[in-house]
């Protein structure tokens, strides 16, 4: 919409000679690959990586939308994988030149959304969960395995004002809907009332739809309880303990289940190099090379051979890494219907407003 | 649109006419380009289906059986629920409070510049318009900290509550907090038209006034404050406006009942992909605030003809 089509071109042509080499153009999250990852891809293919970033699926789908052109590859979330699949904008997958194909957990593959993996590879996932000030959390004896800390108020009332909550209709309708042991994609408008009438209760304590500064605030201790990502919660605990604070960020799934977002590898239809396209998807499942991400973000790996590679802190925390009963009560968001996005929609309306 | 009146006084020879247009046509293709067309589409949106994966479903039938044309539904959506007037109305509320304190904080300010001397005046300009330096969002970061919950601020008003025996208030996240971060951020658009409208009056009127007996505040009152109502004016137009359309204030600073109409419209084109309902709330707003100016126009003519 804007021209941002034109950014690749216009990387390629400042950052280098255009007959140098093959150029891979990579649409990516913000700070979602390793520059070391990066380097050593351009030196094995003689090649140069261009990316392009985006914070949301859904500016990466309006974007593609509008009809951006030239991405070999794109990173989304499943429900946006599914848009992007049935509004024929990918390329579907060759298996034969993958692989490390193999290193993927089963429980990452033949998902919801592309059945089969014709059209994406996993690549990292994110848990929505809630963050905690560890200090404040043991100080005021608060549990931390389950829902009922953001929902209930016989809890929130010990952290009135000190609570953040995701600035999004579908995540924390999730998080109330598995407090409720609903699915996450039951599209019940009765069930989906039940989760207004929890949220509309336990507002009054929250401090704010939080969805940017969450995890600076975290990290200074303004807020102590906070519903979010766990890439952000890893963030906020390294920030404070660069910081030098008293406390930590502790993070940990509720035992009622959560939201598991698994991001994938695919390619986009207009992308001129499908062939580069398949060696870095590749090299992206190679142990080594997943592992940095989550070495540097925190991130959730599907890859089995990264895990002897994934610093030890990481790799234990059961908040990244599930245990198998906890992975079973994850789940992944499917899209919805216009029609239900419409009644989510009065409801969250009225969630906002109340 | 007073460059025009003049232009139509001027003597119509063929050099002048095509300068004219040589003057006129690129901001007019402007505006036919970046305004108008992008207006109509938004009107257009506003009466079709969303597209099944976000954006707009076609106009036109494409065989696969999904929906295309247009259709009512959106308006019927915005009207049937009080909700969406509720955050109307609340906006509105807003943008005038903010509006308010604005002309309230800036009057003064803008009076004191015309007055000093002129050689001042310009350094005092530049010193308003300082904070357009940075950027508008590190400058709302900014009263996240100062308003945040272990500033001094906080801490010196929660600690005169606490010795009166009341509750901690918080002020970070509040509609404190997004009224703060409003006038903040649109104060300068008050200040410079009612500067460049002071900076006009001719001091010999208020002389006059005194000779004919006006205390202070008659001089003010009967004098000055007529004759600023244009900078008045257009100094609430800048601030109102913009203030109505603001998603990222209340986004950062506000708290939970805090939602206010641009963020309503934010939400539907990037979080639930609704765009014909975001371009339908689109257009409710640009004709609330068309009528809006229209009562304030018809409002001011009379009274202007009376004194």
């Amino acid at each position: 919409m804007n021209g941002k089509w034109l950014w690749p071109w216009l990387c390629a042509l400042l950052s280098g000679p255009l007959w140098a080499a093959e150029t891979l153009y990579l649409y990516n999250w913000n700070n979602y690959i390793s520059d070391a990852t990066i380097a050593r891809f351009e030196a094995q293919c003689a090649c140069r990586v261009v990316q392009d970033y985006y914070s949301d699926n859904e500016e990466m789908l309006a974007k593609i939308a509008a009809g951006a052109s030239g991405y070999d590859l794109i990173v989304p979330t499943g429900n946006a994988v599914e848009s992007l699949i049935r509004s024929q904008q990918l390329r579907p997958i060759d298996k034969a030149r993958l692989p490390n194909l193999k290193h993927i957990k089963p429980a990452f593959l033949d998902t919801p959304f592309d059945p089969g993996n014709r059209y994406s590879v996993p690549y990292a996932y994110t848990l929505t969960l809630i963050g905690y000030n560890t200090a404040k959390v043991r100080e005021l004896d608060l549990p931390t395995d389950t829902w009922a800390l953001i929902f209930e108020p016989r809890f929130l009332k010990r952290i009135k004002g000190r609570v953040t909550v995701l600035d999004s209709q579908r995540e924390l309708m999730a998080a109330a809907m598995k407090y409720l042991g609903h699915s996450i994609n039951d599209t019940d408008e009765a069930k989906w009332k039940q989760a207004r009438d929890l949220i509309l209760r336990a507002k009054p304590f929250w401090a704010a739809f939080n969805a940017s500064s969450y995890i600076k605030e975290l990290t200074v201790g303004n807020i102590w309880v906070a519903h979010g990502y766990s890439n952000d919660m890893f963030q906020a605990n390294q920030d404070a303990q660069r910081a030098g604070r008293p406390f930590g960020i502790g993070y940990g799934i509720p035992k009622e289940g959560a939201v598991l977002a698994l991001d994938s590898m695919v390619l986009h239809k207009t992308g001129r190099h499908p062939d580069l396209a398949h060696r870095f998807m590749d090299f992206m499942l190679e142990g080594v090379n997943s592992a940095e991400l989550t070495n540097l973000i925190g991130s959730g790996n599907p890859n089995q051979a990264a895990i002897a590679h994934i610093h030890p802190e990481i790799a234990d925390n059961r908040a990244v890494f599930p245990d198998a009963v906890t992975l079973k009560r994850l789940e992944m968001m499917r899209d919805l219907d216009r029609k239900s996005r419409r009644v989510l929609n009065r409801i969250w309306t009225e969630i906002k407003l109340r | 649109m007073s460059a025009t009146d003049r232009d139509h006084r001027a003597t119509g020879r063929s050099t002048d006419q095509a300068t004219r247009w040589a003057v006129l046509s690129p901001p007019t293709l402007f505006l036919l380009a970046f305004f108008l067309a992008p207006a109509l589409i938004m009107v257009l949106a506003s009466f079709q289906y969303p597209g099944e994966f976000g954006g707009l479903a076609p106009l036109t039938d494409q065989g696969d059986g999904k929906e295309y044309g247009l259709t009512l539904e959106n308006l019927a959506f915005f009207f049937s629920d009080w909700l969406f007037a509720e955050i109307f109305a609340r906006s509105f509320s807003v943008a005038a409070a903010s509006t308010l304190i604005c002309l309230i904080l800036a009057y003064p300010v803008a009076w004191l510049i015309a007055q000093s001397p002129k050689r001042h005046r310009d350094l005092l300009v530049l010193l308003v318009i300082l904070p357009f330096a940075s950027n508008f969002l590190i400058r709302v970061y900014a009263w996240m900290i100062i308003l945040g919950p272990q500033a001094a601020l906080a801490r010196t008003i929660n600690g005169l509550l606490a010795t009166l025996g009341l509750e901690p208030v918080s002020l970070l996240f509040s509609p404190i907090a997004v009224l703060v971060g409003m006038v903040y951020v649109h104060l300068p658009f008050m200040i410079l038209p009612l500067y460049t409208n002071l900076e006009k009056h001719d001091p010999v009127l208020l002389d006059a006034a005194q000779d004919l007996g006006a205390n202070a505040w008659q001089r003010f009152w009967r004098v000055t404050w007529p004759l600023s109502l244009p900078g008045v004016f257009s100094g609430a137009a800048l601030v109102f406006i913009p203030v109505l359309g603001m998603f990222a204030i209340p986004d950062l600073l506000g708290g939970t009942r805090d939602m206010l109409i641009g963020n309503l419209i934010k939400d539907q084109f990037l979080g639930v992909r609704d765009w014909p309902f975001g371009a339908a709330l689109s257009i409710m707003l640009t004709l609330a605030v068309l009528s809006l100016a229209g009562l304030a126009a018809w409002l001011s003519k009379p009274r202007r003809r009376a004194t």
